[in-house]
């Protein structure tokens, strides 16, 4: 195999920075050197796609496979391509299905086909589909918004709506809102070691923060126990440790400092979100989520989360359409946020609205795929194991 | 009053003590308080006591966990119930024959289960005569007809027309489906009684037939 | 083909036509639809037995499709009875079917025609006469099913640029036309149809080959129009093949959207949104010199409901009836019964979605049709006319760039968004070429352009100074020269891709409404500009200009700091922030105002489409609701109204005043007779 040219070393290194029309061009140009060199059209394919030229990409990348059915790559561009131009889910059934040989453990390849199944109108073959990317990953939250969805078809929004809630919570965006809440900004530098933190209220509380966003829990909770020795009453201390019992599955104890942060100071974000969650826990307390969400939908207006949470408080008190306008407010604030476009789809579909609601689903598929990187991961495999 | 029985709520948890949990929240319900009130005004008020004892350090992580475990063995005397009540109204659902659209039908049916009516569903590509056997079986008087085509939702008016040669006057046939949707004078002309536009719309019209005309029976 | 469109000459040329007699006319022969003359209405209801059943001015029609099920064989060509529904067809008010000729069934061996299946049109056009239809005989069609063109003796050959096949491609079409040409009920010939047209390499194949086949049929017909049913944006979308020299050589226009080119160009769905301006994008957009049937309407694909099929068809019908279409074809007659899935029975490679089910029960759509037919023929054409456009997008040349250059992708796209933000400002807008003459229009919009022509700038300068306003956006990368002259701004450099947009507004009421806003949105250029004589209207939060005003001569040049229109066709068209939105509708509608041509009334509800058609006594008011949820739209006018009453009858409401509201359905539209005092 021929290395990399210099022309499709400039084309990449423009693609990756967004330099969509230059990076363009650089790939002709080293088209006009080498017809045949697949990372060429499959790097064309996905600027043709970052752009929405379905069409195009789909020649590009149909090029590239051509050229080396081995391409994983292309296949992706091509699979994305093709479901997202729309009505050509047999091709798209096919490609998805070659790029999971090609990459057998490529669980966005099972997504996808699952995906493609069901535009399809094969749904149990779309069910196998997604259980098999489970398979390969428990955590993968599409999968279980997919099924979700299969299950409102099938089974009606009560079996449903945990199975949105459940894939909700591996899908980091609701992290995101609790930390955002806390005030922890991810700056790139690791949290500082616990020993290392002053004995300070706000430096213990900033320290915790990052501890709890990388996952550090106890450690974190060491902290706030140190914060709460000094002042018991300190109500962000309590709704972080709301969270650290919450991401814990104790959920009881998370109520518990949660309700307590709230008798102390009912302005603190952190706690209700906590509470809100916590009580979308429990059977038959929808209707006490949908206040705790409604109240932090109106305190932070502006992020897309409580909108979503608030949506599916809504759904387990069957107000369908109140929950549709809460998931379009969440989707004008966020137009990525997967949650809330398969939430959307999940009212649509209760309104028999199943054209919209499968383009929401093919909208969050897509916003979705992209946020992975999925295409220079294969992309950078591919051109290593050909070089 | 409430405040103390928080209070002993709360002692019951620390104790862990589950039975006078359950004696405390009896008490607060023979006093005049609601299931629906209950969560609110005694567990969480307990739960806060028990969130704040354990921030000042009164009680250990230990006792702290032990006391959300028996929060947890009470939660059912406290939680408002998941599913709603037995409305008593039964409620025929199934799609027309040589009809196979199934979504629309599973999804209304389970969102009118979920609201408390007994929801009878008889599936899809259902036959008028099937339609009136299942319907003098349960005695109900609500039917729900889902139909996804033109063809199929004009037959819809042969359910009619078996309904009045049995004589079965009583029943309100509901339509659902796109052709309805689109065309409201469809739904007069096969003789439906209303259209229903998904799951919301069920339960709205369901809601205010049960009330209005299906008062005393099924 | 009647129009609404074109020159007076044009106009007055229909008008011989429609009285005057064919010379083949036969006693007993059906008045063509284009004849039928419409009673004088007037301001009161007109009483029930006088109303015309159609509007003679705005034909509406069907494509009727040769094979109804895929189970069906090649050699069933119109081999059922169509009587009964060409009979439905007629009473439902349409008065064209396009039909579809069968090479392979017609010549089954090289030059022997099949008398069988010359009978068997000739059955078909008789059941069409007999119900008063007329009809388009398109001669060269792949339909994906029936076979049409593959003659057995063609031999792979290309039909498109073989010469033997081209030689008998031209005897065919003399065959059918000398046989049916003195037949009055045939409207029109159809030499082929887009997919067909996809076959060509290039637009000079494309050319010759029509000029081959026009002069066919001219040899024998020199009477009816002669069309090749392309539309020039989506063919050229599809192929890079540009038709419209191929399409000015015929009597008629036609333009629709295809599946592709929605999923291009309007991606979602086709309730609302930015799809449910497409059709009359596209219809504008192929707009020039000739009138344009606005075709092949109706959804693609079997998996929308009964309801979206009829919200789709009522609103591509309305659109296309305020935009100036001079008829409306639907796009398939009946369902396409194709092989079953549950649970939906979608097969997405068919596009054959008719108005009728596959057991040939109308379905809402057709209801749809009849309807809006009703309301049409209140509408006489030759007393009520649209108010003149003078506002206009201009697409740019390099919209036919090939690749690398992205212009030819980006630009249909923001001139789509700029479209729909005239619309939604209520503004009578057009489409313009960059190459068109400017001498028609008071505005022009030019959307997030990347590069225009050396010349275009100087008639650009030309026209504002003659008194024109132009809207310009920036499009990215280094600015013309001309900028600073024309928009008397400093351009300093493109400030690149951002995150967000800000307003700051600095000028109240020079541009609108205008308010200041923070807002979500990438943007892929921003300029970064110095003072240089214009009005600074707003910026953004650093101060740098973000909309400012320049007076030259007699007339406005608007600048926009970065590609609006682009940026939010790039975007997500379902999420765009309305402050964005509201702030590009304020621009063109300030503009527009300033200029003299902007709205004929003001409505509240920017969704509502409005189109007034301007009579001399009084005039009519369509409202098209493009939103998917029940709006009232609360519509004033510069003048007193006396009454408002619905152009289909009943009493006329007395206002007494300037301002009404108008209660719509989701996809619902209104048709008002307004009365001055």
């Amino acid at each position: 195999m021929a290395p990399r040219s210099q022309q499709l070393a400039l084309a990449e290194g423009l693609a990756r920075q967004n330099h969509i029309q230059p990076a363009v061009e650089a790939c002709y140009q080293a088209l006009a050197n080498n017809e045949r060199d697949p990372l060429v059209h499959c790097l064309l394919a996905d600027l043709m796609l970052y752009g929405d030229f379905y069409d195009e990409a789909i020649n590009s990348a149909s090029r590239a496979i051509e050229i080396d059915p081995d391409c994983s790559p292309a296949y992706l561009a091509l699979g994305l391509g093709y479901d997202r131009r729309g009505g050509m889910w047999d091709q798209s059934i096919l490609v998805w299905h070659e790029l999971a040989e090609v990459e057998p453990d490529l669980v966005t390849a099972h997504v996808q086909l699952g995906e493609a199944f069901a535009a399809a109108a094969f749904d149990d073959e779309a069910i196998d589909a997604w259980r098999a990317a489970l398979e390969l990953d428990p955590a993968e939250a599409r999968a279980m918004y997919n099924l979700a969805v299969a299950a409102l078809k099938k089974e009606g929004m009560s079996t449903a709506l945990p199975g949105i809630r459940k894939a909700g919570e591996l899908d980091p965006t609701q992290d995101d809102l609790f930390f955002e809440l806390a005030g922890v900004v991810d700056d790139g530098n690791p949290a500082p070691d616990p020993a290392d933190v002053p004995h300070e209220r706000d430096a213990m509380i900033t320290a915790a923060g990052a501890l709890a966003f990388e996952d550090d829990y106890f450690a974190a909770a060491e902290l706030i126990r140190g914060v709460l020795e000094d002042n018991p009453d300190d109500p962000e201390a309590l709704g972080l440790s709301a969270y650290l019992y919450l991401k814990q599955e104790a959920v009881n104890e998370a109520m518990a400092c949660a309700l307590r942060a709230l008798t102390i100071s009912t302005r603190t974000p952190t706690a209700v979100y906590t509470l809100g969650v916590a009580f979308s826990k429990r059977p038959g307390l929808n209707r006490n989520a949908a206040r705790v969400f409604s109240a932090l939908a109106k305190t932070v207006s502006g992020h897309p989360m409580p909108h979503v949470l608030y949506a599916e408080s809504l759904l387990g008190l069957q107000r369908y359409s109140q929950a549709a306008d809460a998931y379009r407010t969440a989707i004008s604030l966020d137009p990525t946020c997967v949650r809330a476009r398969f939430g959307l789809a999940m009212v649509l579909l209760t309104e028999g609205r199943y054209a919209e609601s499968m383009w929401e689903i093919r909208r969050a598929a897509y916003h979705d795929t992209r946020h992975q990187g999925l295409f220079w991961q294969l992309y950078d495999e591919y051109a290593e194991g050909r070089s | 009053m409430a405040d103390d029985a928080a209070a002993r709520l709360y002692q019951a948890f620390v104790s862990e003590d589950p039975a006078s949990a359950i004696s405390v929240i009896e008490g607060a319900k023979s006093a005049g308080t609601n299931q629906a009130q209950l969560f609110d005004s005694l567990f969480a008020p307990a739960m806060s006591l028990l969130g704040g004892a354990w921030a000042s350090g009164a009680i250990d992580e230990y006792t702290f966990t032990q006391a959300a475990v028996v929060a947890e063995q009470i939660g059912s005397f406290v939680t408002p119930p998941a599913a709603a009540q037995d409305t008593g109204v039964t409620v025929l659902i199934g799609s027309m024959h040589r009809d196979y659209h199934s979504v629309d039908k599973n999804i209304i049916g389970a969102a009118l289960k979920e609201a408390g009516y007994r929801v009878v569903d008889l599936g899809v590509d259902v036959r008028p005569a099937d339609f009136l056997d299942r319907l003098e079986e349960t005695g109900a008087r609500l039917l729900v007809v889902c139909a996804s085509m033109v063809g199929t939702a004009k037959n819809v008016a042969r359910v009619r027309e078996m309904l009045v040669t049995e004589e079965r006057d009583n029943v309100l046939l509901l339509v659902s489906g796109g052709p309805f949707v689109a065309d409201l004078e469809l739904a007069k002309k096969v003789g439906a009684n209303g259209v229903v536009r998904g799951a919301e719309s069920a339960l709205r019209i369901i809601d205010k037939i049960s009330r209005d005309k299906l008062a005393g029976g099924a | 083909m009647p129009t609404r469109r074109g020159s007076q000459d044009r106009r007055k040329e229909r008008a011989e036509r429609s009285v005057a007699p064919r010379k083949s006319a036969q006693k007993d022969e059906p008045t063509p639809a284009t004849t039928v003359k419409a009673p004088r209405v007037t301001g009161e209801p007109t009483p029930q037995g006088k109303v015309p059943r159609r509007n003679a001015l705005f034909p509406i029609g069907v494509n009727y499709y040769p094979l109804d099920a895929e189970t069906q064989s090649w050699d069933d060509w119109y081999a059922s009875d169509v009587s009964e529904n060409f009979e439905r067809i007629a009473e439902a008010r349409f008065t064209i079917v396009r039909l579809f000729v069968s090479w392979k069934m017609l010549e089954p061996q090289v030059g022997q025609y099949s008398e069988d299946a010359l009978d068997r049109l000739q059955d078909v056009i008789d059941a069409a006469r007999a119900n008063k239809l007329q009809v388009i005989v398109c001669f060269f069609a792949d339909d994906r099913l029936s076979e049409l063109m593959d003659v057995p003796w063609g031999k792979k050959r290309n039909p498109h640029t073989d010469s033997y096949l081209i030689q008998r491609e031209v005897a065919l079409i003399q065959k059918i036309v000398s046989r049916f040409r003195t037949d009055s009920s045939i409207f029109a010939w159809d030499l082929a149809n887009e997919a067909f047209c996809t076959g060509f390499g290039s637009a000079a194949e494309l050319e010759d080959w029509v000029s081959v086949m026009r002069e066919a049929v001219r040899e024998v017909d020199t009477e009816r129009p002669v069309i090749v049913s392309v539309d020039p944006e989506t063919l050229y979308r599809h192929t890079g093949v540009d038709p419209r020299a191929a399409i000015d050589t015929c009597e008629f226009a036609v333009s629709h959207s295809t599946a592709p080119y929605r999923a291009y160009a309007a991606e979602g769905p086709i309730s609302f949104g930015p799809s449910t301006y497409l059709d009359s994008f596209l219809l504008r957009s192929a707009a020039r010199d000739l009138p344009v049937l606005a075709d092949d309407m109706g959804v693609f694909a079997l998996e929308y409901s009964a309801a979206e099929e009829a919200a789709h068809v009522r609103t591509s019908l309305y659109s296309a009836f305020i935009n100036r279409a001079a008829g409306a074809m639907l796009r398939r007659f009946r369902d396409l019964d194709t092989e079953r899935r549950e649970p939906y029975f979608r097969d997405p490679f068919e596009v054959l979605v008719g108005i009728n089910d596959v057991n040939g029960e109308p379905k809402p759509a057709f209801d749809e049709v009849v309807a809006f037919a009703r309301v049409a023929a209140r509408i006489d054409l030759r007393r009520y006319s649209l108010i003149q456009e003078r506002t206009a997008v201009m697409i740019p040349s390099e919209r036919y760039l090939p690749l690398p250059n992205l212009a030819g992708l980006y630009d249909p796209r923001a001139c789509l968004q700029a479209y729909i933000g005239a619309k939604q400002a209520h503004v009578p807008v057009t489409i313009a070429r960059e190459t068109d003459d400017f001498g028609a229009y008071s505005v022009l919009i030019v959307p997030s352009a990347f590069r225009l022509a050396e010349e275009t700038w100087e008639r650009l300068a030309e026209f504002v100074q003659g008194g024109g306003s132009i809207v310009l956006s920036y499009g990215g990368g280094d600015a013309h020269h001309a900028v600073r002259d024309l928009f008397g701004v400093e351009f300093l450099g493109d400030g690149g891709g951002r995150e967000s947009v800000t307003c700051r507004v600095a000028q109240a009421d020079v541009l609108g409404s205008l308010r200041s806003f923070d807002a979500t949105m990438e943007t892929p250029n921003y300029a970064l500009l110095g003072h240089g004589g214009a009005t600074v209207v707003a910026t953004d939060a650093k101060g740098s200009p973000l909309l400012t005003v320049n007076q030259l001569g007699q007339g406005r040049a608007i600048f926009v700091a970065f590609p609006i229109e682009r940026a939010l066709a790039q975007g997500d068209p379902w999420a765009a922030p309305v402050a964005v939105t509201d702030m590009l509708r304020a621009v063109y509608g300030a503009a527009a105002s300033a200029a003299g041509c902007g709205a004929p009334v003001t409505c509240d509800v920017p969704e509502v489409e409005v189109a007034l058609f301007q009579g001399e006594e009084d005039d009519v008011l369509v409202l098209l609701n493009h939103a998917s949820a029940k709006v009232t739209a609360n519509v004033s006018t510069d003048r007193q109204l006396a009454t408002i009453a619905d152009v289909r009858g009943g009493s006329p409401v007395v206002v007494g005043g300037t301002e009404f509201g108008v209660p719509l359905d989701p996809n619902g539209t209104a048709t008002l007779r307004l009365a001055y005092e």
